[in-house]
């Protein structure tokens, strides 16, 4: 099975294994994780062949938003992302459109399902469980809504050290373990009840929203005000091939490794460099994944100067000003072909490269999951939106914005309470961009351990400033707040705790041993595969391979979870050794041969109903399209989704055709945001178990 | 900006009205408040098509409206989703079976394709239907169903192809009457005069009709709906149930062509107005009437759902006729929930009759002039 054996951060838990069937066969699969995940566990890729064109279908968003990991479940189609496997499952490759039972018992009891809060909170991701907690304190009884069975959303996927700043947002802390330790302050709040496995189909105008929790019940619950922190969805990319079983985004990915321990690829690629890409490349890397590259259209990586070059010193190339020309496999993905763009952004197709690889993940980013608050402020509701749904940006800024959120909503409901107005600047400076980057500073080593800083970026961050007990390191002060990059003031004690601490691994310790040779202290958060005396590629701060480094001790250090590892080298290069070589050079390289088939108009638009770039863009010029509902006569906008996904893709569509933002009217968004059971809506009394 | 014609309202009626109008070589404009046709009342109706009425004016254009829309991927290859499945009314109580039985023999004088089945034909139709009480039902296999959404779509390229213009973000700020004639409608998007101003405006229809001083009964309710993913095929017809439930009188729902099925309920009370938001009481009641009547539908998924506008008149029938008042002036609205159904067929009547002044439709306007006396009730509304 393709489960993590191993994790340097995960914990691989002894899950109960119960048996099921797919197409008849019998597998094993974790009890209670997603049906899709047991699936992939056991290899299997396609769940279903699309009822337009028998495209394969695997899984897409591994967040209930899509329908393309449908199969059938005991004879009913089901989104297998969102369904937990039981044992003795019989679960079947769905094959176009699904056929109902043909017998069906009458109509049993059936009963309302009502509940009444305060606020209802959606969404218990960094922004949601902070702005609970703010409001739960301020006396508000909060229904926290989420959609997934334990709380803390992507926090749970993050098992990278946070950047932002130490006093306000947990940085230097792991998001999974701030998952933790958030979820428990929310679960223990007596003002405070949660509602896991709830999604959010709907507000009604009768300031009541319509929740589906747990697959079987559907419960209308009545608020006062809405505070909407239900995240993002990604964005998806226009490519041909881009419909294949193996593509997908980094956040669905995530999912698969870090939350179901799932090895879900062997070799990937990812287009997209931004933090999500980076990161997940980091992700794969942990898992035992091979990542072969990077590629970005941007000239510069999109994400923490940081981030990009941790992800290259361990050996991921990042292909910047390249596009994606081509996915290619019959059933599913099995190679990739990226070119370097020109002028226009047009690719230069003499310089294709193609990867084998089985994976693609699309982290070309996010967009904001608001539509329940348009919904609940076209009504004239008190709704105040927070974190992704408000705007994208790094989870620490959620934690902190979740909080001005909560105070934000107390004070719609007539609660008089004075925002200390610091709290806004705060937000501000966790939302920045990164600013200016600085040219590295020569370092002159002698006897004693000091800091060498490879982070040259402004980027909100600051737990090597807090965490240093002698405060050697300080951030310069030249913006004065927490963008400032840090530098070393004197005074180091070699603790190695900023070495540990630090999200970017951007900090080594390093001292003078003789005349030529010198220490070195790096951070390493894999399993280390070596031990002493053992030899290893080290790279200067931006990846390039400097020289083969003598292991002479590891350590792990526990607070940080982080292993140390002491290596002898070489003084010249001492100062300029930053991080472990993860994979060889050779793994990355791209095919001898290369393969593709460039016809851009056969990317798939709308992935619901299979309709192309071509035919969505000769409908909106022959029909002088300006208004997206009326693509719904191609059906875009028709299908499971709603036109949650196209929407993000028809603007770039229309740019194509000159015509102007201004000019084009938005999709109408109605409920339902997630397609439930007649059986559910309605309430019918489960016979099996009595529940309602 | 002069046209011969000029209609307002982009929707059920005056879409294909604008065809078979600008088909006969008038020069003619269409003026829509919305970005894009259809974004009124159109959007939200279901897409069923019946010539089985109570009354002879609605039957005549329905039927026609039956014969172009079935006609429409032959003669135009434009695709509607046209699918003759019929209307089906599974009858379970007494009561509704002697007022149906009733209704068949005035239908049967029409002509119309409709008779009695038995429980046991209603199972062969709509497999899995709930059996216990069925005492039979009326059914009518000539009748069908279409996507209002494709339709406007057609009938618009149609209309624009015939040489109609559009006109969208235009909503009528005045109408500038003199004496008895309309001199101008002006609108956000400039103003035009015509020989003759058509208002298909709909749920809006009275508030046009005031611009002229002319106080149309046209007021709108609202009805909730909501479409499921698509399955196999599961049944072909109709399906109206008109028994009366906690919140809401009857309710219909069919698989259109893609497999979805599509349910519509009329809420009890009526909700008058124009609100189109969505309410949390309308999923759970309609959904336990489907599983009700078909245990099968409960394993299907509900997609999304809306709530659109009935715009009714004081007897459930269409106004249609000149305005008194105004030379210039012609009302085709109220269709009272049926504009889709009623609109081709009234569009081509209406060219017919407007254009090449045929007589042959007089009972029509007879029927339903805006100046009867709304003494008689609509049976099936």
């Amino acid at each position: 099975m393709r489960e993590l054996i191993q994790h340097p951060l995960i914990t691989v838990r002894d899950k109960k294994h119960v048996p099921f069937t797919f197409n008849g066969d019998p597998y094993f699969g974790n009890e209670n994780d997603a049906v899709s995940s047991a699936l992939i566990a056991n290899d299997i890729h396609i769940f279903s062949y699309h009822h337009k064109n028998h495209a394969p279908q695997g899984i897409f968003c591994a967040n209930g938003q899509c329908s393309h990991c449908t199969v059938l479940i005991d004879g009913l189609p089901q989104k297998s992302c969102i369904t937990p496997l039981k044992e003795g499952m019989d679960i079947r490759t769905l094959d176009g459109l699904p056929e109902l039972p043909g017998v069906a018992e009458p109509i049993g009891e059936t009963r309302d399902h009502k509940e009444t809060c305060d606020v209802l909170v959606i969404g218990g991701g960094p922004s949601g469980l902070t702005a609970s907690l703010e409001l739960a304190e301020a006396g508000f009884s909060v229904i926290l809504a989420d959609d997934k069975a334990a709380l803390g959303g992507k926090l749970l996927l993050q098992t990278h050290k946070f950047f932002g700043s130490t006093e306000d947002c947990y940085a230097g802390t792991r998001g999974l373990d701030i998952a933790a330790l958030l979820g428990e302050k929310v679960r223990r709040h007596p003002g405070i009840r949660v509602m896991n496995n709830t999604m959010i189909a709907g507000i009604y105008k009768d300031r009541k929203a319509g929740a589906f929790v747990n697959n079987r019940t559907y419960k209308i619950i009545d608020f006062k005000g809405l505070l909407v922190a239900s995240g993002a969805r990604e964005r998806s990319l226009l490519f041909p091939g881009n419909p294949l079983p193996g593509i997908y985004g980094a956040g669905a990915f995530q999912t698969l490794v870090n939350r179901d321990g799932i090895k879900a690829a062997d070799r990937l690629f990812i287009v997209g460099s931004g933090n999500v890409g980076l990161i997940a490349a980091y992700h794969a890397l942990q898992a035992g994944i091979r990542v072969k590259g990077i590629c970005d259209i941007l000239p510069r990586p999109g994400g923490y100067k940081v981030h990009a070059d941790k992800i290259r010193r361990m050996g991921v190339p990042l292909y910047l000003r390249h596009t994606i020309l081509h996915a290619g496999g019959t059933e599913k993905l099995e190679r990739v072909t990226i070119a370097g763009v020109g002028a226009g952004q047009r690719p230069l197709l003499d310089t294709a490269k193609t990867f084998e690889v089985d994976t693609l993940l699309i982290a070309v980013g996010l967009a904001p999951v608001d539509e329940n608050y348009d919904t609940a402020a076209s009504f004239g509701f008190p709704v105040v939106k927070t974190g992704d749904a408000d705007e994208i940006a790094e989870a620490s800024s959620a934690m902190f914005g979740g909080r001005i959120a909560g105070l934000n909503m107390a004070k719609r409901l007539g609660r008089k309470i004075r925002i200390d107005p610091s709290f806004h600047e705060k937000a501000e400076i966790l939302k920045s961009p990164p600013g200016t980057t600085f040219p590295k500073q020569k370092t002159v080593l002698d006897e004693r351990f000091r800091p060498v800083i490879h982070c040259v970026q402004e980027i909100p961050c600051n737990p090597c400033e807090t965490v240093c007990p002698v405060h050697a390191i300080r951030l310069k002060k030249r913006r004065g707040n927490i963008l400032d990059v840090p530098e070393y003031t004197g005074g180091c004690t070699g603790c190695m705790k900023c070495v540990a601490v630090c999200p970017g691994l951007a900090i080594s310790l390093a001292r003078r041993i003789g005349e030529t040779k010198a220490e070195i202290i790096l951070p390493y958060e894999f399993i280390p595969d070596f031990t002493d005396g053992d030899k290893l590629d080290l790279m200067n701060m931006e990846g390039d391979f400097l020289e083969k480094g003598t292991v002479k001790k590891l350590r792990y250090y526990k607070p940080g979870r982080t292993t140390l590892v002491t290596l002898e080298v070489s003084l010249g290069n001492a100062p300029d050794i930053a991080g472990i070589r993860v994979q060889p050079e050779a793994e990355t390289r791209p095919s001898k041969t290369t393969s593709f088939n460039y016809l851009p108009d056969d990317a798939i638009l709308c992935r619901c109903e299979m309709i192309t770039v071509k035919q969505v863009r000769d409908f909106i010029r022959e029909h002088h399209v300006r208004d997206m509902n009326q693509l719904k006569a191609l059906r875009v906008g028709m299908g499971s989704c709603g036109g949650r996904n196209c929407s993000l893709l028809l603007p770039r569509i229309f740019r194509e055709l000159n015509i102007p933002p201004e000019a084009i009217v938005e999709n109408t968004r109605r409920p339902l945001s997630v397609e439930i059971p007649i059986h559910v809506l309605a309430n019918e009394k489960h016979r099996d178990s009595g529940e309602g | 900006m002069h046209y011969d014609i000029v209609i307002i309202g982009a929707g059920s009626v005056g879409l294909p009205l604008a065809y078979y109008m600008a088909e006969k070589g008038v020069s003619l404009a269409v003026i829509e408040k919305e970005v894009s046709p259809g974004r009124g009342q159109n959007r939200a109706a279901i897409g069923g098509v019946r010539a089985t009425h109570s009354d002879p004016a609605k039957i005549a254009i329905c039927r026609e409206s039956i014969r172009l829309l079935s006609a429409m991927k032959d003669e135009h290859r434009i695709d509607i989703n046209w699918k003759q499945g019929g209307y089906l009314y599974p009858v379970y109580r007494e009561k509704d079976a002697r007022e149906l039985r009733a209704l068949l023999k005035v239908q049967e004088k029409q002509d119309l394709e409709i008779g009695w089945i038995r429980p046991e034909r209603i199972r062969e139709l709509v497999p899995g239907i709930n059996m216990s009480g069925l005492l039979g039902g009326t059914y009518s296999p000539g009748d069908g169903s279409a996507s209002p959404l494709l339709t406007a779509d057609a009938y618009c390229q149609l209309a624009k192809r015939a040489g109609a213009d559009f006109y969208f973000n235009a909503k009528v700020q005045h109408l500038d009457t003199k004496g008895r004639y309309i001199n101008a409608v002006h609108t956000d998007a400039g103003a035009f005069s015509a020989g003759l101003v058509i208002n298909c405006a709909g749920a809006h229809a009275r508030e046009i009709g005031l611009m002229s001083g002319q106080d149309f009964p046209v007021n709108p309710d609202s009805h909730e709906a909501g479409i499921t993913e698509p399955v196999q095929p599961l049944f072909d017809p109709m399906i109206v149930d008109i028994r009366p439930a906690e919140n809401s009188q009857n309710y219909y729902f069919y698989q259109n062509t893609e497999g979805q099925v599509v349910f519509c309920i009329t809420p009890s009370p009526l909700k008058p107005g124009f609100d189109c938001d969505n309410t949390s009481a309308f999923l759970p009641s309609v959904t336990r009437r489907m599983i009700n009547i078909c245990p099968r539908l409960r394993y299907l998924r509900v997609r999304r759902t809306w709530r659109g506008l009935y715009p009714m008149t004081p007897d459930g029938f269409p106004l249609i006729g000149f305005n008194r008042e105004i030379e210039n002036n012609f009302l085709a609205a109220g269709m009272c929930g049926q504009g889709f159904m009623l609109g081709p067929g009234l569009g081509k009547i209406l060219a017919e009759t407007l254009i090449d002044h045929s007589r042959s439709y007089d009972f029509i306007f007879t029927e339903l002039s805006p100046y009867r006396t709304f003494d008689n009730e609509e049976a099936l509304k």
